[in-house]
């Protein structure tokens, strides 16, 4: 699971995430929708360790990030939006890399790379080089390689960029059976027909601040407008913009 | 599910990060061999030239300087002193730069932050490729001199054994102090101030060594009676190189103790060497992982500096909304009425992308600076260099260091231009300007600029050595034709090698391209020298015929037409025919 507790992050003057508190079951997946500029990332950062909080925690698994950083991060995966991948490697190199990175052994790596690449239709490209192969080609095997270790916490920042529609069904499914199978999955997203189809709770990030959270049905309650998840999150924004005006105003 | 267990199979994570990015290294060799068989010996030959050339120089510098009269010996141990003392001092820069890139401005760094590797684990790994690729450059130049001094000095056959072993104990030590001070600088200064302050220290310290360094004015009637006391000045102003405390200090004495035979103070200073290493190594490999973290983190969460301090808020606040203001880039570019728009616009674009960039110009800055200090310092030669002769060889090397000067930049900023606008090509591509004219403009852009740079400085060279205005102008000639050259072969190999995959312009110039380009402009610059000195009437070629001097001149626009204009038109050709 995952809990982020009254986490603050400033950026100089700039407050990037004000005192946002979460809680992510295990099982759970969970969709945060946001702007531009809405502090997603930087929560994510907060929460993969690779940035410290003003002020607050984060936990994954039970271990705070910061304090037991090894223990948290052996039970996550987390994909960025653009993956780092090694060029002059293969996939099939940079997938056993990272197995190993996580303490598996050969035959466990080998097991598990073989139901994923199959899935992902990564068999032909596992010799070539990372550098010949297409953005959505790299972004299947940094998925891939993330998903190796079979962790407890999957963390994704826009997990469907490249990918085409055959593909991104691929990580849908596989990341509703990891959740069914009790990981908590964690995903930043501006893409909302994946929250509204993936997601059993979306929250809403705005100015830093989480503005909402909760099923589909709940946020449409929320924000009083009826329909798609667009009506709802731009409801909730554009009353919480509306908001901050008024009060940077009286101010 | 689980968390992933342990298993004994697994290599250790630094073990596995060394064969990741050694396979990486290996396999980018490859390509380049399989690129261009013939690129590979052209790379190999100028290895070994380089190899034979610098080893040539430094065994003749020695053997001349060691003739000195009662003070040779004295004066070669000085000059090693000196040397090392340099070198240090360039390694120390270059491992804070590169340091403090490689540690938090890396992809791979942010990529093994999240993965359950020790924070100490990944600084080990980056201290190790730091250390390499800030120190490969100082092997390559210290391999023949320390080949040289062996044979000069006649050292036994030890020596050469031993004397990788202190080299490879001295470089670690400035790997260790300039990664800890990248460290620390990170926790307190953002990038941007970093680099300011990275290039006005370089900068003001070459003026203060320039400046406590230069040569002594003499005149004629003295240089015989007073050369103790010009020696004795000479070897105070350079006592700095022998402070004990210096690593560099230490290294030259192991190598001058163990040339000579003491061999028990030669040990001695191995074993300080050593002990440092041992004691600073254990300390940075053991303790300085969370302080990387911290950093880290520091350097990606901190807003700028400049906008902590309250005044430039308030100014900032002052200025009020923002009307659209046309910036002096643009009007500068408006005097040149003959340019449409669109070119006016990539010119003014090109233009502040330089300008905001500070890695192009400070490096720029630094390369030229360097070059002035040392042209400035030759005023202090006038007194004794009379003879036509010696003029004339000073003014050849001056053409020489300059036009390399310029190789190095056309090279590292020139060539990887179109390969960066090829990421843009959807705005700069698809324009109506078309990519055969943005190739142009930016090979005038980069040719007129450094013309002004090259001619000034050319121009100072010769004016201090009080050269006559026609080779003035013969040199002017020289140095115009091998700007536009050096141009046009950078802007034209870029074109013909584009890497658009890339977005960092320091690997772009590390693949085939930029090497091809690097060598070329290099062999290009050694022929273009040796024809004109060859052909000038002061050279000391036995049948000196107006036919050999305009013979030369033939040879050199000749080699510069082929090497500039050729690559420029096939350049152009490539890109005129690029399938977007």
């Amino acid at each position: 699971m995952i809990e982020l507790i009254h986490l603050t992050k400033r950026f100089g003057d700039l407050v990037a995430v004000n005192d946002l508190s979460l809680t992510v079951n295990r099982g759970e997946f969970f969709a945060v929708l946001g702007p531009n500029a809405a502090g997603k990332t930087t929560t994510i950062k907060i929460l993969t360790g690779l940035i410290k909080p003003t002020s607050g925690a984060a936990r994954v698994a039970g271990f705070d990030i910061q304090v037991e950083p090894l223990d948290a991060r052996r039970r996550m995966a987390f994909v960025p939006d653009f993956p780092f991948l090694y060029d002059k490697l293969t996939p099939w190199e940079m997938i056993r890399f990272t197995g190993q990175m996580f303490r598996m052994g050969d035959a466990r790596i080998e097991t598990a790379a073989r139901e994923l690449v199959a899935r992902f239709g990564l068999g032909e490209f596992l010799a070539k080089p990372i550098d010949s192969l297409s953005h959505g080609t790299r972004q299947r095997v940094a998925i891939v390689a993330a998903l190796l270790h079979d962790p407890e916490v999957i963390v994704l920042d826009e997990p469907m960029v490249g990918l085409d529609p055959h593909h991104s069904r691929v990580v849908k499914d596989i990341l509703k059976e990891r959740s069914q199978r009790g990981a908590t999955v964690f995903v930043s997203t501006h893409q909302l027909s994946v929250a509204e189809e993936m997601a059993d709770r979306i929250g809403i990030i705005h100015q830093g601040r989480l503005i909402a959270v909760g099923t589909h049905d709940e946020l449409r309650r929320q924000s009083g407008a009826n329909g798609a998840l667009e009506q709802s999150f731009l409801a909730l924004t554009a009353e919480e913009a509306t908001l901050s005006e008024t009060v940077v105003e009286k101010s | 599910m689980s968390a992933a267990s342990s298993s004994s199979v697994a290599p250790a994570p630094l073990l596995l990060l060394l064969r990741a990015n050694g396979t990486q290294m290996w396999r980018r060799l490859n390509t380049l061999h399989e690129q261009s068989g013939l690129l590979t010996w052209v790379i190999a030959l100028f290895i070994v030239g380089y190899f034979a050339l610098a080893f040539a120089l430094f065994y003749h510098g020695l053997s001349f300087i060691a003739k000195f009269p009662a003070f040779g010996a004295l004066l070669v141990e000085r000059l090693m002193f000196l040397l090392f003392a340099f070198l240090f001092a360039m390694l120390l820069l270059s491992n804070l730069v590169i340091g403090y890139t490689n540690l938090f401005r890396n992809r791979e760094t942010g990529f093994l932050w999240t993965l359950p590797v020790p924070a100490q684990t990944i600084f080990r790994w980056k201290f190790i490729e730091t250390a390499l690729l800030a120190s490969w450059a100082f092997l390559f130049l210290i391999s023949p001199l320390l080949l040289a001094y062996g044979l000069t000095q006649r050292v036994p056959w030890h020596f050469y054994m031993v004397a990788p072993l202190m080299v490879a104990l001295f470089i670690i030590l400035p790997s260790v102090i300039g990664t800890s001070l990248a460290i620390n600088l990170a926790r307190y200064i953002d990038r941007r101030s970093f680099q300011v302050i990275t290039v006005t220290l370089v900068c003001a310290a070459l003026a203060i060594t320039a400046w406590w360094l230069k040569p002594q004015a003499l005149a004629d009637d003295s240089t015989e009676t007073r050369v103790i006391a010009v020696i004795d000045r000479l070897l105070d102003r350079t006592r700095l190189a022998q402070f004990a405390f210096l690593p560099s200090y230490w290294l030259t004495s192991a190598v001058l103790n163990w040339g000579e035979g003491a061999l028990r103070a030669a040990v001695f200073f191995v074993t300080v060497l050593l002990s440092n290493v041992l004691l600073l190594g254990f300390l940075s490999f053991t303790g300085l992982g969370d302080p990387f973290y911290e950093a880290a983190s520091m350097v990606q969460s901190r807003g700028g500096v400049l906008g902590r301090w309250v005044w430039l808020r308030r100014r900032r606040e002052r200025r009020g909304a923002f009307d659209y203001p046309i910036g002096r880039a643009e009007k500068f570019f408006a005097w040149f009425r003959w340019l449409g728009p669109d070119e006016r616009a990539v010119l003014v674009k090109d233009t502040r992308m330089f300008w905001r960039d500070t890695t192009q110009w400070g490096q720029t800055l630094m390369l030229f600076g360097l070059l002035g200090v040392y042209i400035l310092n030759l005023r202090h030669f006038t007194q004794q260099v009379t003879l036509p002769f010696w003029v004339h060889l000073i003014s050849y090397l001056n053409l020489g260091a300059c036009s390399l000067n310029l190789a190095t930049l056309t090279t590292r900023f020139v060539y990887p231009q179109f390969s960066l606008e090829g990421r843009r090509l959807w705005i700069v591509g698809m324009s109506p300007l078309g990519m055969p004219r943005v190739l142009k403009l930016k090979f005038w852009l980069a040719t007129w600029a450094s013309l002004v740079v090259m001619l000034g400085l050319i121009w100072l060279s010769c004016h201090l050595i009080d050269m006559p205005w026609r080779q003035t102008l013969v040199f002017s000639a020289a140095v115009a034709v091998m700007t536009f050259t050096l141009n046009a072969l950078a802007v034209g190999i870029g074109a013909l090698y584009p890497n658009f995959r890339e977005e960092n312009p320091g690997k772009i110039v590390s693949g085939f391209g930029g090497t091809l380009c690097l060598v070329l402009s290099f062999v290009y610059i050694l022929a273009s020298v040796v024809m004109l000195a060859v052909g000038s009437p002061w050279s000391r070629v036995a049948f000196r015929l107006e036919a050999l001097r305009v013979a030369s001149w033939v040879g050199f626009v000749a080699l510069s037409f082929v090497l500039g204009w050729l690559p420029f038109r096939a350049g152009m050709r490539r890109v005129a025919k690029l399938e977007m």
